[in-house]
């Protein structure tokens, strides 16, 4: 598998694939709607929508042809040409970055040998990279152009926010790099399917090669940003709809606002996707089925892929309903104080181990190298950040006399519970209840 | 471009699609340059910039050269041009180039400085590329671009290369520290001082009349009415600009389908 | 479609494909769907409130902070995706002339941090 068998496709095998991942990703998007009203109204103890065809089936098909035959507002104070083109660059971008995604090996279509890849390039990650940039031109312009307050505020949270997690989205994937040697995404599939011999203390042992496990922190990092990145609940604040009514598509409708809609949902697929491929192994068979020497040939990768898809796409709705929304503050340090500084560190870390582990003597050196980084990270996120919170030794009675009761308030009892306790100790009625009772 | 610079192109066997796709891609990014000039509206403006960076972006992937092809695209459409945007944005949407010239000949100079800097940019292309064949690119390219890219930045153009490290977070802490108000530590309003201040004489502390409450309108712009017939300007937002309501605005409003509908404005 | 820019030209096909499929859309959707265009409806959408006040609001200056701080690590990232495919044939001088380079933007980065420009709420 190498990058040379790209780009030497007939046109009509290149129209089919395209239009296959069109459909795949229209039919994908209708079904995961489906999917994520099913498993959260089962999570939050309800049928969730079950009228419509089998299991509810047909609901989100009724949903989408309603909404793309709703009538189309084009608001006053809008800028015309702009608020046409936004969601269309949403929805384009991110319908690009599917160009370069593996879906499977090489297959035989009428005679043709070819990948189940559109097409690969040999900087196809970065090519969704810039999808995903380019793909916030929709949002930021989408809320300008309406013409109104609440999606200008809501666009520019929203691409704060977008901005801030691709930065760590982007960092987190250079240490794939690293290791793959390649940014083609086949490249990097085809680099998962080896087990690499990891010596570590003397002992030598073989690793799985999926990135996920080689390059855990990596992985991490990006399953949290790719969250951030698709504005998905815990992050889903540019859709606050206390605070912002709907975020930037709040003055959207009828087709319009399903681009948008279809953006938001392909933008989960993408991301999920390249966690497939770039940290899970891509379209290759997990460890056990892999044994099964045909399980990465032929048309099954295919099923594979789409298992591993679905997984992320639960774990999505899963986090949606387990998890309340964050504050913007809160996110914002987490992306920027948390995320991105641990990820410049592993990425040297990561350079480091793998520098000294091929010259020799690499072990002492390798622990020498973590052990410094690791107490430079240590020194960097645990040095005193702010002050402890100290009690004042005065309690404060307010200003002016103006009853403002102090946190640490305490009632002094009053002068006649002594004498009605005195007075019932005879009946037995304990002096507490009696001070509760006039309090 | 000039014929001479096409020449080559077609000289080094330029082959029909990338042809095609130049001449459709060249104007649009002449036509974005031209139109960021002209647009009166900043965001337009910055649009067309946009447009202009894309295709440079693709005639960069056309000339073999992916990577910085990508990197326009991620660093200059995405990122920088973002920036201009936001930029745009906090200043706000109406603000227009003021058509009064406060340089006097401001205009004729730059048309001038314009067309000379383009003169001596063609000329210079032109003598430098004009009669030399592409070679080389192929053996530039032999181990990938992104590799050969690489691998001269970080052995021959290593001091370039860390020098503009020390560039970028200059720009970017200046930039960070001007948008940065520093408060000194006694400035900073916490509870207990907005708590104090609330309280403080002369200030009421009750919550203030919702905005519409007793009033002859459902705007928030419309102040409350007092249960003695005043107005109180204390219901209506800071924000919100005071102004007169007129007659259609401030009659109760009918029903979407009845007669009087199209009153409303 | 051979040679070096074929895999580019299917990446080209693939936008044609997307321009015509949104142009499909955008033209079915102008003819079948409902159209009775008010002035009311078009009215900014304000929950049945009238607008008031223009279309603009003033926005915190920390938005352009951390569109900045984008573009200075989408360079960063530029330099570092590169280099990360070679690091292993240079060596172990790479790796330090990249540790420079991050070091001198997190040293900058600290600055700002200490300064408390990355802390959203002012503190």
């Amino acid at each position: 598998m190498s990058l040379d068998m790209f780009g030497h496709d007939p046109w009509w095998l290149i129209l089919i694939k395209i239009l296959v991942v069109f459909v795949f990703l229209i039919v994908s998007t209708i079904l995961v709607i489906w999917f994520e009203r099913r498993v959260v109204g089962r999570m939050q103890h309800r049928p969730g929508p079950n009228r419509h065809g089998p299991f509810g089936l047909l609901q989100s098909v009724a949903d989408a042809l309603k909404l793309a035959l709703k009538e189309d507002i084009m608001p006053t104070l809008a800028d015309k040409a702009v608020y046409f083109i936004a969601p269309i660059i949403s929805a384009m971008c991110a319908i690009t970055a599917w160009a370069v995604i593996p879906f499977g090996p090489e297959v035989s279509i009428f005679g043709h040998k070819t990948a189940l890849q559109i097409t690969d390039l040999p900087v196809a990650v970065l090519v969704v990279l810039a999808c995903s940039g380019l793909g916030v031109y929709g949002i930021v312009l989408g809320g300008w152009a309406s013409g109104s307050t609440y999606p200008l505020l809501g666009a520019l949270r929203s691409a704060a926010q977008v901005i801030s997690y691709e930065v760590a989205l982007g960092l987190s994937i250079v240490a794939v790099f690293m290791l793959s040697g390649t940014m083609s995404t086949s490249g990097i599939v085809a680099s998962q399917a080896e087990n690499p011999a990891v010596n570590i203390f003397g002992l030598e042992f073989n690793v799985p090669g999926w990135y996920a496990i080689l390059l855990f922190p990596s992985f991490v990092i990006f399953v949290i940003s790719m969250v951030g990145e698709t504005n998905r609940a815990p992050f889903d604040l540019p859709e606050a709809e206390s605070e912002l009514v709907g975020g930037f598509h709040t003055e959207y409708s009828s087709l319009k606002f399903a681009m948008f809609f279809l953006a938001e949902y392909i933008n989960m697929f993408t991301v999920s996707a390249m966690c497939t491929t770039l940290f899970l192994g891509g379209w290759r068979a997990p460890w056990p089925i892999s044994i099964w020497g045909a399980a990465n040939t032929g048309f099954w990768p295919l099923l594979w892929f789409m298992g591993k898809l679905v997984l992320l796409m639960f774990f999505f709705v899963w986090l949606r309903g387990t998890m309340p929304r964050l504050r913007y503050d809160q996110f914002m340090r987490l992306g920027w104080k948390v995320l991105i500084p641990l990820n410049l560190v592993w990425i040297l870390v990561v350079a480091g181990i793998r520098v000294s582990s091929e010259q020799e003597a690499g072990t002492a050196k390798t622990l020498i190298i973590g052990g410094v980084i690791l107490l430079a990270v240590g020194v960097i996120f645990f040095y005193p950040r702010r002050k402890q919170y100290q009690a004042p030794a005065v309690a404060d009675l307010g200003v002016g006399g103006f009853p403002v009761p102090p946190l640490d308030l305490k009632v002094p009892p009053s002068p006649r519970t002594k004498k009605i306790a005195a007075s019932r100790e005879a009946t037995g009625v304990s002096a507490s209840t009696t001070t509760e009772e006039e309090g | 471009m000039n014929p001479a610079l096409t020449g080559v192109l077609a000289d080094g066997g330029v082959t029909t699609g990338e042809a095609v796709t130049f001449w459709i891609l060249a104007p649009i990014a002449l036509a974005g340059a031209i139109g960021m000039v002209l647009l009166r509206n900043a965001v337009h403006s910055a649009l067309s910039l946009v447009l202009t960076m894309l295709s440079l972006g693709v005639f960069y992937v056309l000339q073999a050269g992916p990577f910085i092809g990508m990197v326009q695209i991620i660093v200059y459409t995405g990122a920088i041009m973002m920036l201009f945007l936001f930029v745009i944005m906090l200043v706000g949407r109406n603000t227009r180039d003021s058509l009064i010239e406060v340089l006097r000949g401001q205009r004729v100079a730059a048309i001038l400085l314009g067309i000379g800097f383009a003169m001596l940019l063609g000329t210079g292309l032109a003598r430098g590329i004009g009669s030399i064949p592409a070679v080389g690119l192929a053996e530039a390219n032999v181990n990938g671009n992104v590799e050969g890219i690489a691998k001269l930045l970080f052995t021959r153009y290593i001091f370039a290369f860390e020098v503009t490290s020390a560039l970028l977070i200059t720009a970017a802490v200046g930039a960070m520290i001007l948008a940065h108000v520093e408060k000194k530590p006694g400035e900073k309003m916490d509870q207990k001082v907005l708590s104090r201040a609330r309280f403080e004489k002369g200030n009421y502390p009750g919550p203030k009349a919702g905005p519409g409450v007793f009033a002859t309108s459902d705007s928030v712009a419309t102040p409350a009415l007092l249960p003695d017939g005043t107005f109180t300007e204390r219901s209506v937002s800071k924000v919100v600009p005071a102004r007169e309501l007129t007659i259609a605005e401030a009659r109760p409003k009918a029903v979407n389908g009845s007669k009087e509908y199209g009153a409303i404005k | 479609m051979d040679g070096y820019l074929g895999s580019y030209a299917t990446l080209g096909i693939l936008l044609l494909v997307a321009g015509a499929f949104f142009a499909v859309a955008y033209t079915a959707n102008r003819l079948l769907r409902t159209n009775a265009p008010s002035a009311a409806k078009s009215t900014t959408y304000e929950c049945g409130l009238d607008p008031a006040g223009g279309d603009w609001a003033q926005a915190q200056i920390r938005y352009y902070v951390y569109a900045f701080l984008y573009a200075l690590f989408a360079v960063e990232s530029v330099f570092l995706f590169p280099w990360a495919t070679v690091f292993d044939a240079l060596g172990m001088i790479t790796v330090a002339e990249m540790g420079v380079f991050v070091a001198v933007l997190a040293l900058g980065l600290l600055y700002a941090w200490r300064k408390g420009v990355l802390s959203w709420t002012t503190a």
